[in-house]
């Protein structure tokens, strides 16, 4: 790799002070630097420092999205087969949903990087490698279905909006990803409202997602009603597994888990905030259960019990891969974990409180990115009153 | 006696550690004093070009506190006198030619034991060594006229590749306890000292500490045994200065000897030797063959400072860290898999297995990036205090938040770790530092 290094060296004159090409110069930095790391030495303090950097923790959960990414293109496959009477081989499957991601994953890096560079450009900051994890990211929270200029739509919405006006990476107030999602989700709600199943089958063809189904009923068994469905498998292992429609990768919580070991090994998400959601969404779903009972409600949604909802709809990921997103989160370790246990408990609330929004993990999350910061403030006031209990001895 | 422990740290395991055995070099030829590099003194001189002085005699004081004067390390000739910007003294140079020292009044321990305050206090100041006694909050040289309300001595030495103290103790037993009762005549409080394993001693109480660095660190010792608080004024001095001060009580001369480490993965005969209070770096790694690009630190590797080739040792250093001045770029080193000899991480991003000696280089491995809250700091800071919330406070320069959090406690040398562990490649110390400076200037 020797001459692409040459070719780098030889034209970073021009991209010097004083080059023609100066402006751009974050461009050519971020190239060099993802290429062969960077030259920078330290100049005082620690002269040593740990090889760990952001472009690696970036890389790093770029890495833990990929088993939902070729399960969500697997499943993408195998849906399409299944509303077309069809059975294929799992390569098959592969192919077929790997020809439906692909263009959504070129356009979502496409407009980030455009918007990336813009922003870097105009306001001579380097260019980020946080854009990768958010333009990583918002396929997997996308119907397959979703038109590509949508996709370019809501990844500007959520770079720009959700991120570059706060000043980037490290700045911003809502995780980018799901601004984006949350874009199109009250923009074109016919396409990702979440009530309708999103598969790529022929013209016409639709169902009731997983979560619609108790949505939509009164008064009746939650569970009963799941497994009462023909037309696709909606049982507990089924759905653990992911061969269920819903969006790219959303739907398998087991290769979710794969991902989320791989970070918590890492030590690139935080296991309070993972822990605290799984909390939260167990305890207020039993209380829902438990009300249920208790007041006879007709609100079907109530009697879903904990485990089924830890399986279905967004929660999985969107606690793994969003919430733990370490910026918008809380930044205390106390606060991660009131952080989570509310993110879960909203989960439950959105979804079976409001049926209007059969998916609420998303809402729970953005609900909660807003409340990190007093989250935190409580957590910082509770270390200062025991200081100043200390100073006052 | 109390026990401390600690959990967070971390002990960096870095290449070139330095021989148990002290051994003896050539005396470096010229010694120097650098007034500027000590913080918040006003130097006014005593000296001229030219002049001769002894050991001990003094060479320079501080304008802001006239009686504390600093000690001449040699006795020679006053050889430069160098001024910086707005004639700030920079450094002052003796060429060695003697061993003739100021001789003053010398006690023993029992006559010691039975001192007080004044006795004491103006035998230091008349030795021109209460520049060894520093304080906090602020880590900066004593005010004779203050009490402290106790004082701190650490025998531990966790940070990186530095001098086995508790062997040097042992060997100046004597000498360590003479500074030990002098000190404890100087405060209304006690004299803590902490050891990793304890040993016997009189007119202090004895402490040990166990767990990562930073537990060498004076000012984490502080913050479990007694926090300091608004104001309290904590003394601290470094056991060799102990040693020195011990000496100057027995023996009624200043003895200029400091045992320093050279050693890193720069060096290539890491050892340990004595050597003279301000000597020339480079008579100091005379047995180092260097060829490659090095970089030369007095100090450890955490907390030192750069110096050129014609340097000096620091004041307070006891170590010189080599380290290559190089840097690697492999191609796509963001996704390399790692090893245990290209990577060294705190955290398992990198596939480096085994507890292996690493060639640190003075590689930044990343570029300056906003804070990414992974807990990075909080996993090596051993304290009750919010490093997150400090530092922005500290940047936000909201003086009243700063204190709430704990700011009278905090001294740069214990975030070193935080900005080694920060991916974000962020120097937390430098930060703390300028919150303390401002901190000293509105309170």
């Amino acid at each position: 790799m020797k001459w692409l290094k040459n070719i780098l060296d030889k034209i970073k004159p021009h991209f010097d002070k004083g080059g023609y090409l100066e402006k751009y110069y974050p461009v050519f930095e971020a190239t060099d630097t993802i290429l062969f790391s960077t030259d920078k030495r330290t100049h005082s303090g620690p002269h040593i420092r740990d090889s760990l950097d952001v472009k690696r923790v970036m890389i790093l959960v770029v890495i833990a999205l990929l088993p939902a990414y070729i399960f969500g293109a697997m499943n993408i496959g195998y849906q399409m087969a299944l509303s077309l009477g069809q059975t294929n081989t799992w390569s098959e499957n592969l192919i077929q949903g790997a020809l439906k991601i692909l263009p959504i994953i070129a356009v979502t890096f496409g407009a980030g990087a455009l918007w990336e560079i813009i922003f870097s450009v105009v306001r001579k900051h380097p260019i980020s490698e946080g854009f990768l994890v958010t333009c990583a990211l918002i396929p997997l929270i996308m119907p397959p279905t979703i038109p590509l200029w949508q996709v370019a739509v809501a990844t500007s919405f959520g770079i720009v909006i959700g991120k570059e006006i706060f000043g980037g990476v490290g700045m911003n107030i809502f995780n980018p990803a799901l601004v984006a999602r949350a874009f199109l989700f009250f923009t074109y709600p016919v396409r990702i409202s979440g009530d309708k199943v999103w598969i790529s089958g022929p013209d016409g063809y639709s169902g009731a997602t997983a979560l619609a189904i108790p949505a939509a009923e009164k008064s009746q068994d939650a569970v009963t009603l799941l497994d009462s469905v023909s037309q696709f498998d909606y049982s507990w292992l089924n759905m653990f597994m992911g061969w269920v429609p819903g969006s790219i990768g959303e739907t398998s919580t087991l290769w979710i888990m794969v991902g989320a070991i791989f970070l918590l090994v890492t030590g690139m998400a935080s296991w309070r905030v993972m822990v605290g959601a799984i909390i939260g969404l167990t305890g207020m779903a039993t209380l829902t259960n438990f009300m249920a009972e208790l007041t006879g409600s007709s609100n079907t949604m109530l009697t879903l019990p904990a485990h089924y909802h830890l399986v279905m709809g967004g929660f999985a990921f969107g606690v793994v891969f969003m919430a733990t997103e370490p910026v918008t989160g809380t930044h205390t370790d106390k606060g991660r974990w009131v952080y989570g246990i509310f993110i879960g408990g909203l989960t439950v609330i959105i979804r079976s409180i409001n049926p209007a929004y059969p998916e609420g993990t998303m809402l729970a999350i953005l609900l909660m990115n807003a409340f990190a910061p007093l989250i935190d403030y409580f957590v910082i006031q509770g270390n200062i009153k025991q200081r100043m209990a200390r100073y006052a001895k | 006696m109390k026990k401390i422990i600690i959990y967070k740290g971390h002990d960096i395991r870095i290449s070139g550690i330095p021989t148990k055995e002290t051994s003896s070099i050539p005396k470096s030829e010229t010694v120097a004093l650098l007034p500027k590099t000590f913080r918040g003194v006003k130097p006014k001189l005593l000296v001229n070009e030219g002049d001769t002085v002894k050991i001990g005699s003094p060479l320079f004081f501080d304008k802001t506190k006239p009686d504390v004067k600093w000690a001449s390390p040699a006795n020679g000739l006053v050889k430069t006198i160098q001024f910086g910007a707005r004639r700030s003294v920079e450094k002052i140079e003796i060429s060695v030619s003697g061993t003739e020292a100021i001789r003053g009044e010398a006690f023993r321990q029992e006559q010691l034991t039975r001192a007080d305050r004044p006795t004491i206090l103006s035998r230091i100041l008349e030795g021109n060594l209460f520049t060894l006694i520093r304080q906090r909050p602020y880590n900066k040289i004593s005010n004779p006229n203050d009490t402290p309300r106790d004082i701190f001595i650490s025998a531990v030495n966790s940070a990186p590749l530095s001098v086995q103290i508790e062997t040097v103790i042992e060997s100046e037993k004597e000498a360590f306890q003479a500074g030990v009762t002098a000190l404890s005549k100087l405060t209304d409080g006690k004299v803590y000292v902490t050891f990793r394993n304890a040993i016997e001693l009189k007119d202090a109480i004895v402490q040990t500490i166990s767990g990562p660095h930073p537990a060498g660190n004076v000012g984490i010792q502080i913050h479990h045994t007694k926090p300091i608080t608004p104001g309290d004024i904590v003394w601290t001095v470094n056991p060799q200065h102990v040693i020195t001060l011990g000496k100057l009580f027995l023996s009624g001369v200043y003895v200029p000897d400091v045992i320093v480490t050279v050693a890193g993965p720069g060096a290539t005969a890491p050892q340990t030797v004595y050597a003279k209070v301000g000597s020339r770096v480079d008579s100091l790694i005379i047995n180092q063959k260097l060829t490659d690009p090095t970089r030369l630190i007095s100090g450890d590797v955490l907390t030192g400072q750069l110096v050129a080739d014609d340097g000096f040792l620091g004041f307070y250093d006891s170590a010189v860290t080599l380290i290559p001045d190089t840097v690697e770029r492999p191609f796509m080193g963001m996704l390399s898999i790692g090893s245990s000899d290209t990577k060294y991480s705190l955290t398992n991003t990198f596939v480096s297995l085994g507890e292996k000696l690493f060639k640190f280089t003075s590689s930044q491995n990343g570029e300056e990036r906003a804070i990414i809250p992974l807990n990075a700091w909080d996993n090596v800071l051993p304290m009750d205090i919010l490093p997150n919330e400090l530092y922005r406070s500290i940047l936000a320069q909201d003086i009243e938040e700063m204190e709430q959090l704990g700011m009278w406690e905090c001294d740069d040398e214990d975030f070193a770790l935080c900005s080694f562990a920060c991916p974000s490649k962020i120097d937390v110390g430098a930060v703390i530092r300028s919150g303390l400076d401002l901190f000293e200037q509105e309170c």
